[in-house]
C-alpha cells in the first residue's frame, strides 16, 4: 500500500538531526525544484491557452530572451578577456629562420580568440536589427497585434542593457584592439602564401572598424532603429516606464533597478536625437525628473570593478549623436570626479555604508526577531489540527509580509555594497603615503588605490558587519524555504483570488458598468485567473455555513489553496491591467498610472496600480531560493578584470583582495563582536567561484580563486590559531597574577583580558569552502598541539640559555602554559599537557629517568653553578660571584619569540617578568621548590645520584693534590707557643706551612672543597623543601588512611585491625551498589574498591621517606672510607698524637688560615670567590673523618685566637690600651667568623649525622679509643638508586 | 482604436483554468514534498558529517595515545634485563 507523501515526509522530522555547529556562514546549498518562476519555465507557451491573441508578442518576447541570454555570454567573454599578446614568445636571434613558423602558430592561437570577437560583431548586428524590428512592429500607431506586454517591455530594456554593456566592455578593454593589431600583422605575414584572401581581408577590416570605433554597437542600433522613423513612441513608453518604476521604487529589486539606471541615459539619448522628439518626450516626462534621477545616482554599478556614470555617458554620447548635443541641461551634469567638494561630501555620506550601519543593525535585529516569531507561529499552526481559518490566514499572511520585507532588506543592503564599491572605484584614495608612510607611493597600483587603501578600518568593519547580516538573513530565509513555501502560495493565491473575485466584481458592478470594452477586459482577467472551485474539496455543510455568514460582508468567500499563479497568468494579468489603464494607446500622454485624461476613477486606478506592482513581486517570492541567491551574491567583490588589464600584472597579491582584507581585519581587530563573522568573507569567495563557473564560465578564473582561497584559508587558520592561543594564554596569565597585587595597582585593569568567544568557531566541523567541506576544528586542534609543543620547546630553550636561577621563571611560565591548556581543553580536545610535557622533556621512556630538564640542571650545576656561585650561609642563598667567572660558560643566545610564547600580551609579560626578576639573581629555597616540582619524583633521584657521584669524583681528584700538600708539610707540627704572641704565632705558622711553590695546588684544593660544600648545602636546601612537600602531602592523605596524632606526637592508626577509611568507604559503596539488582556492571565497582586498596598500600608505603641530606652525608662518608687511611693516621700509641701533620684537618687548617689571611690582605677577594661553602665542605670532610675534635684543638687559627685572647688579657691588664692592633685585628676578626661558621656547620652535622654514639662506644676494652669506626653505610642502598646516565 | 481582443471562448477557457488550478495543486504538493525530502537529506548529511568529525577527533586522540604507549612499551622491551627480578 502506498504511503501518503505527506505522512512519509512528516515521519522524517522525527529523526533527530541535531548539530553542534552554529550558523556562522552564509547559505551554501540551493535546492530548487523549478527553473525559476521569474521567467516562464516553458517559454510562455501556455499564454496562447488564454486566447488573448498574444502569440506575436510571445514569439517576440522569447526571441528577445534568447538574445539576452546570448548577450550575457558574450559579455562574459569580453569581460574575462585577457591579452594573448603578452604571453606570446619572442624568438631569439639564433632561431630567426623559423620566424615564419612562429607567425603561423601565433596566427592560429589568435585566430581562435578573434573568431569569438567576430562572432560578437555578428551577433550584435543581428541583435540590434531584431530589437529594432521588434520595437517597430509593436509601436505602430495603427495597432494590428496585441502588445507589447509589460514582460516584453522588460525584455527590451534588458536586451538594450546587454548591448550597452557590451559596448562599454569593448570600449574599456584595451587589450582587445591590441591583440587584434598583432593578429592582423601575423595575418599579413601568413597570408602571403594563401590564395584568395580578399574576402578574409575585408572581413578583417570590418572587424577592425568595429573594434576601434567607440560605441559601435550603440551607433549601429541607432541606425537600425531609425531606419523607419517610428520607434519614438515605444522609446517614450520605455522611458516613462523606467522613470516611474525608479520613482516608485516599489517591488523593484536591485538588479532590475540597476538595469533601469544603466539603460535610462542611453534611452534618453536615443529618444532625443531629433528636436521634435525631445519636445514630445518632455511633454510626457518633465526633464527635471530625469535630471533628478541622474543626480541622485552619480555612479551606477555595472561590472564588478567598473562603474558607469550617467553624466559621463551623456557627455560622451553627445559627440556621437549630434542632435543630442543641444540638450545642455542634461550635459551640464557633473561626472563623479568633477563633483564640487561640498556635493561630493554629500554623496559620500550617502554612499558609505559606515554612515548607515547603525540603522542597518537596528533593522537586522528587528527583522530577525520578527522573522523568528513568525516562524514559530507557523510551526505552532502546523502542529495544530483544525486550526481556526482566520488565524491561519493571519499567520500565513504575516509570513508573506516578513518574507517580502526580507527580500527588500537584502536587496537594499546588497545594493548598498554594490554602490559603495562603485563609489570607491570612482574615487581612488588620493595619497596612500599618509596611511603607511614606510612605503613609497610610486609602488601603488591603481587597484591598491581604489581597494586596498581606500577602505578605512571603520569602513572594513562596517562592511564585514553588513556582509554577515546579508549572509545571515539569506541563510535564515533559505533554511525555512520549504517550510514556508505552501504558506506563501496560499497567501498569494488568496491575494489574487481576492482581487479577481471581489475587487474586480465590485468594479464591474459600479464603475465599469457602462464601459463595454473595459468591462470585457476585466472579465477576461477574472476568467483567466479565478479559481472558483477552490472550495470543492471541503465538505458541503462546512462550506455552506461559512458562505452563509460571509456573504454580505466579504463578498465571495474562497478556501485557500496552496497553489501560486503561473508566470503566464501573471504575465497576462499585467498585460490586461496595462491595457485597461493605457487604453492600448502608446501615445497616451502622461505616465502609466498617471490619471490625466483617463476616465477611470482615482480609487480604482489606485487599486489597479497596487495590484499591478504586487503581481511582479509575486514571482520573486515564488522563486524564493533563486531570489535569495541573487540577493545575497557578493561574488563581485573579488573580480578585478579591468584593473588587472590596466595594471599589466597577472594577478594582484592577496592583500589587495577585498575578501581577504575583511578576514584580516576581523582577525587583527580583536573585536569580540566581529569574531563570529570571520568566516563570512569566505562566502564572498564561494560566491565568486560560483560566478566564475556558472555565470562567466571561465575555468581559469575559478582556478585563480581556488588558489587564492587555499592560500588564504591556510593563513587564516594559522592566524586564527595564534589569536586563540594568545587569548587563552593571556587569560591564563592574568588569572595567575596575584590578586592582591592587582588590587593594589592603580592600572590593574590593563592586566585583565577582554572576554572573547571562540566557542562557535571551535565547533565548526564543516566550513563550506568552494564546494568542499573543511573541518576547521580539527585543523585548529592540529595547530594547537603544535603550538603547545613549540611553546614548551621554546621555554626549555630559553631556560637552557640562562642560568640555574631562571628555574623559577621557567616554572611560572610552565604553570601559565598549563593553565592555558586547562582553559582551552574545555572547548577543544587537545593532547594532555603532561603527555606533551613528557614528550618535549624527552622523558617518555619507561626505563630512563633523566629528562631534558634534569640533565640541563645537572650540566648547569656542573659547569656554572658549582664553580661560579658562592654560598651565603646567613641568607641561605647562592649568589653568582662578582669576580670574573673562573670557568667561562658557553651558552646559546636567548631565543626570540612572540609575546604569546611568554604570557600573552606585552603588559602581562612585563608584570610577570617583574616577578621573575626578583628571583633571577640568586639561588635559594624558591628555586629549590621549583626544581622539586618540575623534576618530580621521577627525575629527582637521578639528579641526586649524579650530584653524589660528583662528590665522590671530586674527592678522588682531590686526593693526589692533598697528598702533594701533605708532603710539603714538616713531619711534625707542635702546638703554637704563647711567647711570640700573635705575631710570633703567625710567623711560625708560615714557616711550617711552606707551600709557597704550591699556591696553584692550594687554590685548586680549596675550590674542590668548596664544590663539595656547595653540593652538600644544596642537598640541605633540597631536604628542607622535600620535607615541606612531604608534610603537606601527609596532611592531605592522613585522614584517608585513618592516621591520628597520638598524645606524644606519635602517629596512631585509628582502626588497628580493619582497613583504612578510604578502603572502607569504597567497599561500603560497592556493596551497596552491587546489592541493588539493577546494577548494570558490578565488576567495575569491585575494581574500584580494589584500586582503593592499592592506593591505600601505596600511600602508606610512601609515608616515611628518609632525609636527602642524611643520605648524602652517609654517601659522602662511604666515599671517604677509601681515603681514611691516607688522611687520618691512627696513632701508634693509641692516644691522640698532637704533632701529627698528615691528617686531613691539618691540611684544611693550613688552607683556612691561608685564605683568611689573604682575605684580609686583598679585601673582598677570596670571600667572594669561595664563599661559605668552603667551611661546609671542609668541616663535613673533617667531621666524617672523625677529626672534629682534633680540628677544634689544633687548628692554627683557633690556636692563634687563643694566643690573641691571652695576649689581649695580659695587655689590658698592664697597659689598658690594646696595642695588638698592629695589623692583626682584621685577620683575627676573620678567624672568629670562620670559627663561628665552623661551629655552626659542626652542630648541624652532629644533628643530622650523629657520630658520637659510635665514637663513644669505640673505646677498646683497654680504655684506648678506637679511632674512626667504620659504621654501616648500607651501601646496598646506593645500588638501588638509578644509575647516572641510564 | 482596437482594444485588446477579449478571450474568444471565455467559458471553455474558464473551465480549463479551473482544471489547471486543480492539477497544479497536485503538482505543487508533490514538488514541495520532494524538496522537503532533499532538505532532509542535506540536513542529514550535515549532521552525519559533524558526528563523523567528532568520532574522528576521538580516534585521533586515541591514536596519539596509543603511539605514545607503544613507544613506552618499546623502551621497556628493549631493556628486558631491567625487569628481570
Amino acid at each position: 500500500m502506498a504511503v501518503p507523501v505527506e505522512e512519509a515526509i512528516a515521519a522524517l522530522s522525527t529523526f533527530s538531526l541535531e548539530d553542534e555547529q552554529q550558523e556562522v556562514q552564509g547559505p551554501g546549498l540551493w535546492v530548487s525544484s523549478e527553473r525559476g518562476s521569474t521567467e516562464s519555465p516553458i517559454e510562455y507557451s501556455d499564454v496562447s491557452a488564454y486566447r488573448l491573441s498574444l502569440s506575436e508578442d510571445t514569439k517576440a518576447l522569447n526571441q528577445l530572451n534568447v538574445l539576452i541570454q546570448e548577450g550575457k555570454e558574450m559579455a562574459s567573454v569580453l569581460y574575462t578577456y585577457r591579452s594573448c599578446v603578452k604571453a606570446l614568445p619572442q624568438l631569439p636571434d639564433s632561431m630567426k629562420q623559423s620566424q615564419a613558423d612562429l607567425y603561423l602558430e601565433t596566427y592560429q592561437v589568435l585566430d581562435l580568440e578573434m573568431s569569438r570577437l567576430r562572432e560578437i560583431q555578428r551577433w550584435q548586428a543581428s541583435a540590434a536589427s531584431k530589437l529594432a524590428a521588434d520595437m517597430q512592429r509593436f509601436s505602430r500607431p495603427e495597432r494590428r497585434i496585441n502588445g507589447p506586454t509589460i514582460t516584453h517591455l522588460w525584455s527590451m530594456l534588458k536586451l538594450l542593457d546587454v548591448l550597452v554593456q557590451l559596448d562599454h566592455l569593448k570600449n574599456a578593454k584595451a587589450s582587445i584592439p591590441n591583440d587584434f593589431s598583432w593578429y592582423k600583422r601575423t595575418f599579413t605575414q601568413v597570408s602571403i602564401q594563401w590564395q584568395d584572401t580578399d574576402s578574409m581581408r575585408e572581413e578583417l577590416d570590418d572587424l577592425q572598424i568595429f573594434l576601434s570605433t567607440r560605441w559601435a554597437i550603440l551607433l549601429n542600433l541607432h541606425v537600425e532603429m531609425f531606419r523607419v522613423n517610428n520607434v519614438e513612441d515605444i522609446l517614450q513608453v520605455l522611458i516613462v516606464f523606467a522613470v516611474e518604476s525608479l520613482e516608485l521604487d516599489f517591488a523593484l529589486l536591485f538588479p532590475e533597478r540597476h538595469i533601469l539606471l544603466r539603460v535610462l541615459p542611453v534611452l534618453v539619448v536615443l529618444a532625443t536625437s531629433s528636436e521634435k522628439d525631445s519636445e514630445s518626450l518632455y511633454k510626457r516626462v518633465k526633464i527635471n525628473r530625469l535630471i533628478n534621477i541622474f543626480k541622485n545616482e552619480p555612479v551606477i554599478p555595472a561590472f564588478p570593478d567598473l562603474h558607469l556614470s550617467p553624466a559621463a555617458i551623456l557627455k560622451e554620447l553627445s559627440i556621437y549623436f549630434q542632435k543630442f548635443s543641444s540638450q545642455t541641461r542634461l550635459l551640464t551634469l557633473p561626472a563623479p570626479h568633477e563633483l564640487p567638494p561640498r556635493e561630493a561630501q554629500d554623496y559620500q555620506r550617502h554612499y558609505l555604508i559606515i554612515n548607515h550601519i547603525g540603522a542597518i543593525r537596528a533593522e537586522h535585529d528587528d527583522f530577525t526577531i520578527r522573522f523568528a516569531s513568525s516562524m514559530n507561529q507557523l510551526l505552532l499552526l502546523k502542529s495544530i489540527d483544525n486550526a481556526d481559518i482566520e488565524w491561519s490566514k493571519e499567520v500565513k499572511g504575516s509570513i508573506y509580509d516578513v518574507i517580502v520585507e526580507g527580500f527588500q532588506l537584502l536587496s537594499r543592503w546588497t545594493a548598498r555594497i554594490w554602490e559603495q564599491c562603485a563609489w570607491k572605484f570612482s574615487r581612488p584614495c588620493k595619497d596612500p603615503v599618509l596611511l603607511e608612510s614606510h612605503e613609497t607611493s610610486a609602488s601603488f597600483s591603481d587597484y591598491e588605490k581604489v581597494v586596498r587603501y581606500n577602505y578605512s578600518a571603520e569602513e572594513r568593519k562596517a562592511l564585514v558587519e553588513l556582509v554577515s547580516y546579508i549572509k545571515n538573513i539569506g541563510s535564515m530565509m533559505q533554511r525555512c524555504d520549504t517550510l514556508v513555501a505552501d504558506a506563501l502560495w496560499e497567501t498569494i493565491h488568496a491575494e489574487v483570488q481576492d482581487f479577481v473575485q471581489n475587487t474586480l466584481a465590485t468594479m464591474l458592478r459600479t464603475t465599469f458598468r457602462k464601459k463595454k470594452d473595459l468591462s470585457r477586459i476585466l472579465s477576461d482577467m477574472r476568467t483567466l485567473s479565478a479559481d472558483w472551485m477552490a472550495n470543492t474539496s471541503k465538505s458541503e455543510s462546512e462550506l455552506h455555513s461559512i458562505q452563509h455568514g460571509g456573504e454580505e460582508s466579504k463578498g465571495n468567500f474562497f478556501y485557500p489553496r496552496p497553489v501560486a499563479p503561473t508566470a503566464a497568468q501573471v504575465h497576462c494579468l499585467q498585460f490586461l491591467i496595462y491595457e485597461v489603464v493605457s487604453g492600448g494607446n502608446l501615445r497616451k500622454p502622461g505616465g502609466l498610472f498617471g490619471n490625466s485624461g483617463s476616465d477611470i476613477p482615482v480609487n480604482d486606478l489606485k487599486q489597479l496600480e497596487t495590484f499591478f506592482y504586487k503581481l511582479s513581486f509575486f514571482l520573486q517570492i515564488l522563486d524564493c531560493t533563486a531570489t535569495v541567491a541573487t540577493l545575497t551574491d557578493l561574488g563581485f567583490l573579488w573580480f578585478r578584470e579591468f584593473y588587472l588589464e590596466s595594471s599589466r600584472v597577472i594577478q594582484f597579491p592577496i592583500e589587495c583582495s577585498l575578501p581577504w582584507m575583511l578576514v584580516e581585519y576581523v582577525l587583527e581587530s580583536q573585536n569580540a563582536g566581529l569574531l563570529e563573522s570571520v568566516l563570512m568573507p569566505f562566502d564572498i569567495y564561494n560566491d565568486s567561484a560560483q560566478q566564475a563557473l556558472v555565470a562567466l564560465k571561465q575555468r581559469f578564473l575559478y582556478d585563480e580563486i581556488e588558489a587564492e582561497v587555499d592560500y588564504c584559508f591556510d593563513i587564516f587558520v594559522t592566524k586564527l590559531s595564534e589569536t586563540i592561543f594568545t587569548y587563552y594564554k593571556s587569560w591564563a596569565a592574568s588569572e595567575l597574577l596575584d590578586p592582591s597585587f592587582l588590587f593594589a595597582l592603580d592600572n590593574g585593569e590593563k592586566y585583565s583580558v577582554q572576554p572573547m568567544r571562540f566557542t562557535a568557531l571551535l565547533k565548526m566541523t564543516r566550513v563550506k569552502l568552494l564546494g568542499r567541506s573543511v573541518d576547521l576544528r580539527s585543523l585548529i586542534v592540529e595547530r594547537m598541539n603544535k603550538i603547545f609543543r613549540d611553546n614548551l620547546e621554546f621555554l626549555f630553550d630559553r631556560f637552557e640559555s640562562q642560568d640555574l636561577c631562571a628555574i623559577v621563571e621557567l616554572e611560572k611560565l610552565l604553570d601559565i602554559l598549563k593553565h592555558t591548556h586547562e582553559l582551552l581543553s574545555k572547548d577543544l580536545s587537545i593532547d594532555s599537557f603532561s603527555l606533551m610535557l613528557n614528550e618535549m622533556q624527552e622523558n617518555i621512556s619507561l626505563v630512563s629517568f633523566s629528562s631534558r630538564l634534569a640533565s640541563q640542571i645537572w650540566s648547569e650545576m656542573q659547569s656554572d653553578f658549582l664553580p661560579n656561585f658562592i654560598l651565603s650561609n646567613t641568607t641561605q642563598r647562592f649568589i653568582r660571584s662578582s669576580k670574573v667567572p673562573l670557568v667561562p660558560v658557553q651558552k646559546p643566545s636567548v631565543p626570540h619569540a612572540k609575546p604569546n610564547f611568554y604570557c600573552g600580551t606585552q603588559d602581562l609579560n612585563y608584570a610577570h617578568q617583574s616577578f621573575a626578576r626578583l628571583h633571577s639573581g640568586f639561588f635559594g629555597i624558591p628555586h629549590m621548590f621549583s626544581i622539586a616540582r618540575l623534576l618530580g619524583s621521577r627525575s629527582l633521584p637521578w639528579l641526586i645520584r649524579a650530584l653524589l657521584d660528583h662528590i665522590s669524583n671530586k674527592i678522588a681528584t682531590l686526593e693526589p693534590m692533598i697528598t702533594g700538600l701533605q708532603e710539603a708539610l714538616p713531619k711534625s707540627i707542635g702546638l703554637l707557643p704563647f711567647d711570640g704572641g700573635v705575631t710570633g704565632c703567625m710567623r711560625l705558622v708560615k714557616e711550617q706551612l711552606n707551600w709557597g711553590t704550591k699556591s696553584e695546588l692550594k687554590a685548586e684544593v680549596l675550590r674542590g672543597i668548596k664544590e663539595i660544600g656547595s653540593i652538600l648545602y644544596w642537598m640541605g636546601l633540597l631536604d628542607i623543601v622535600l620535607r615541606e612537600v612531604d608534610a603537606m602531602h601527609f596532611m592531605q592523605i592522613a585522614p584517608w588512611l585513618g592516621l591520628l596524632p597520638g598524645a606524644d606526637g606519635q602517629i596512631l592508626h585509628s582502626q588497628d585491625s580493619s582497613d583504612s577509611p578510604v578502603v572502607n568507604l569504597f567497599k561500603a559503596a560497592t556493596t551497596a551498589v552491587v546489592s541493588n539488582p539493577r546494577c548494570p556492571n558490578p565488576s567495575s565497582f569491585h575494581t574500584i574498591s580494589k584500586q582503593a586498596e592499592a592506593a591505600d598500600l601505596l600511600y602508606k608505603a610512601n609515608m616515611n621517606t628518609g632525609s636527602v641530606l642524611e643520605y648524602a652525608l652517609a654517601f659522602t662518608s662511604a666515599a671517604l672510607d677509601k681515603y681514611c687511611s691516607k688522611w687520618s693516621t691512627a696513632p701508634k700509641t693509641g692516644f691522640i698524637d698532637i704533632t701529627t701533620s698528615k691528617d686531613f684537618y691539618r691540611i684544611y687548617s693550613g688552607l683556612q688560615i691561608g685564605y683568611l689571611e689573604e682575605t684580609v690582605q686583598v679585601p673582598s677577594n677570596n670571600q667572594e670567590v669561595l664563599g661559605d661553602s668552603v667551611a661546609w665542605g671542609g668541616c663535613t670532610l673533617i667531621y666524617l673523618l672523625g677529626q672534629q675534635l682534633h680540628f677544634e684543638l689544633f687548628d692554627f687559627s683557633y690556636q692563634v685566637l687563643n694566643v690573641a685572647e691571652v695576649e689581649a688579657a695580659s695587655i689590658t691588664q698592664t697597659h689598658k690600651i690594646p696595642h695588638y692592633v698592629q695589623g692583626w685585628d682584621g685577620v683575627l676578626e676573620a678567624m672568629k667568623k670562620a670559627r663561628r661558621l665552623n661551629n655552626h656547620v659542626f652542630s648541624m652535622l652532629k644533628a643530622r649525622c650523629p657520630l658520637e654514639d659510635k665514637t663513644a662506644c669505640a673505646i677498646k676494652q683497654s680504655g684506648a679509643p678506637l679511632h674512626r669506626i667504620k659504621f654501616d653505610n648500607t651501601v646496598s642502598a646506593f645500588e638501588t638508586l638509578p644509575q647516572k646516565g641510564a | 482604436m482596437a482594444r485588446a481582443g477579449g478571450i474568444t471562448n471565455a467559458v471553455n477557457v474558464g473551465i480549463a483554468v479551473q482544471a489547471d488550478w486543480e492539477n497544479r495543486e497536485f503538482i505543487s504538493h508533490i514538488s514541495l514534498n520532494v524538496r522537503r525530502l532533499f532538505d532532509f537529506l542535506v540536513q542529514f548529511e550535515a549532521t552525519t558529517k559533524s558526528k563523523l568529525a567528532s568520532l574522528n577527533e576521538k580516534l585521533d586522540t586515541l591514536e596519539r595515545r596509543l603511539e605514545l604507549l607503544e613507544v613506552q612499551v618499546g623502551t621497556a622491551t628493549a631493556n628486558p634485563s631491567l625487569f628481570a627480578t
